[in-house]
């Protein structure tokens, strides 16, 4: 017969219950094969004894620790759970040039447009470096313009005459999905930015750095960012988390009195505050300013470039299996499918959507 | 939508903490402290990965079921993040004690410090499937539940852990015989 590969060799130290006895019965009667098992008998022992070393664990000085940080971090619950909302964020990182949220085109009047999304990119770095990003507001003046509002409608056909877009149709649900979605819709969200050469060293000095001088014409920059509408579908509603989300709005635009996007960027990316992965990544984004990044945690969240419908698309999932999402852009909107499914069930939903 | 703290459109984690979490911890937390070790060969170092480990844990809806298979690849990930961090030190140290210390053979020198850090060097190295396999196997869990942790098949467990043993078995004698 043939020879069992390394692999059952490798088993048969560990678990012999677990291979089949006629590999079993062949090993004990080959010498090639024995001599194979000795092999793999030495190496897992050198790595027994490399993998080894102080074990033990306090377990009562452990939790201790741990219910001190659990307190020290736990924030109070937001009101009504929003399920999803737009930050202020990679502005901070692009700084000021960049995102989201704003007025329209139209509004915009003698404002410069210097961002509009047309590609979505995952940035990714460990979670303690994602907190260490600055807000927006640790670098000027954020005022709302249009605050973000959301509320619930009553079919899609409402959902859809609020925002102008179209609603995705849902035909095959994942399992364990069922019935009807409620439909919740947000309007145009906008906020005005004002950027404060003193806000931004007051930032970094709390933080140890010394800024390098800002460039001509930033300080006191005004920049406009827009995004919305936009509607979510939302299934299992009545559960601590929805067991399906599709969310499409128009994505996120920035415009400019003055400052060209290159400049701000440009700069912010130099600063001292941004951790050096986070920053290089956001380098290598177009300097049109036309990427939107999407700020991932390694340790939670892996990104696959795929595509829905021909359209590029990038899938998410945690790496606890627990979470997957899909989005893509069509024109200036995103849609995103969204659970606590897995990555083939948030595509086959994708995949399966009309009209899209 | 995103697990990340800031993005263009956040659908939010769970932000109670986990009323079973204490009771979690106390069974789990040598389990996670000793994946973590074997990967850091450090007991302070792993002690700080298993409360990152259980501070997402305890924010997170992982059935408590699962809870333990689910804390044992945080641990093992998080603590190669760890290291993959502090890869690069680990190298350089390693090739400085290259050249001053004589090492007879692997056997004996696994033991030693300078050693802890070859193996550190050697696990950063690993394909992180590979890794991971080798540590949880090695911290005690059974075929089947790697093959459930890294979406493997029981039978190819063998293989994976074989190639991460024999990986480092070569990383090791690399160094031993560059001497």
């Amino acid at each position: 017969m043939r020879h069992p590969n390394d692999g059952t060799l490798r088993r048969l130290l560990d678990e012999p219950a677990g291979v089949a006895d006629a590999d079993r019965a062949h090993v004990a009667g080959c010498p090639q094969c024995r001599a194979g098992l000795a092999a793999a008998q030495r190496d897992a022992a050198v790595a027994t004894e490399a993998l080894s070393g102080d074990l033990t664990a306090h377990v009562d000085a452990g939790w201790q620790r741990l219910s001190t940080a659990v307190a020290t971090r736990e924030r109070p619950r937001k009101a009504p759970a929003r399920r999803w909302r737009i930050r202020s964020p990679l502005v901070a990182a692009i700084g000021v040039a960049a995102l989201l949220a704003g007025a329209s085109a139209a509004a915009a009047g003698d404002w410069l447009q210097i961002f509009r999304t047309e590609r979505i990119a995952p940035v990714t770095a460990p979670e303690a470096d994602l907190i260490k990003i600055p807000e927006l507001d640790e670098f000027g003046e954020l005022t709302p313009i249009e605050p973000i509002q959301i509320r619930q409608v009553t079919d899609a056909a409402a959902a859809a005459k609020a925002t102008g877009l179209t609603v995705p149709r849902v035909t095959d649900l994942p399992k364990g999905v069922s019935g009807e979605p409620t439909y919740h819709v947000g309007a145009r969200a906008s906020a005005l930015f004002t950027y404060s050469a003193e806000r931004a060293e007051q930032t970094a000095r709390a933080k140890g750095h010394t800024l390098p001088p800002p460039p001509p014409g930033l300080d006191g920059s005004q920049f406009r960012l827009t995004a919305g509408p936009g509607l979510a579908a939302m299934w299992g509603e009545g559960r601590p988390t929805p067991g399906l989300v599709v969310v499409r709005a128009v994505t996120p635009t920035a415009y400019s009195t003055g400052v060209p996007f290159g400049t701000a960027r440009d700069y912010l990316l130099s600063l001292p505050i941004l951790p050096a992965n986070v920053a290089a990544q956001l380098k290598n984004f177009s300097a049109e300013g036309t990427t939107l990044p999407l700020f991932m945690s390694v340790e939670h969240m892996k990104s696959t470039a795929t595509e829905v419908g021909g359209v590029p698309a990038t899938l998410l999932t945690s790496r606890d299996r627990t979470m997957a999402a899909v989005l893509w852009l069509d024109g200036t909107v995103v849609t995103a499918v969204a659970g606590p499914l897995s990555g083939d069930e948030v595509l086959a939903v994708a995949r399966g959507m009309g009209p899209r | 939508m995103l697990a990340g703290r800031k993005g263009g459109v956040v659908v939010s984690r769970p932000q109670a903490v986990r009323a079973d979490l204490e009771q979690v911890f106390r069974s789990a937390y040598p389990r996670v402290v000793a994946v973590a070790a074997r990967v850091l060969g450090s007991r302070s170092e792993a002690e700080d990965v298993a409360q990152e480990v259980f501070l997402t844990f305890g924010r997170s809806a992982v059935p408590a079921g699962e809870a333990l298979g689910w804390l044992s690849v945080a641990a093992a990930h998080t603590a190669l993040n760890h290291l993959r961090s502090g890869r690069r030190r680990a190298v350089r140290e390693v090739a400085a004690r290259d050249s001053v210390t004589s090492v007879p053979d692997v056997a004996d020198a696994v033991v030693t410090l300078d050693e802890r850090r070859r193996v550190r060097a050697a696990l950063a190295r690993l394909p992180r499937k590979q890794a991971v396999a080798l540590v949880l196997r090695h911290s005690g869990l059974s075929y089947a539940e790697v093959a459930a942790a890294l979406d493997l098949s029981p039978g190819s467990v063998g293989t994976t852990v074989r190639r991460a043993e024999i990986a480092l078995r070569e990383e090791l004698n690399r160094h031993a015989s560059s001497e």
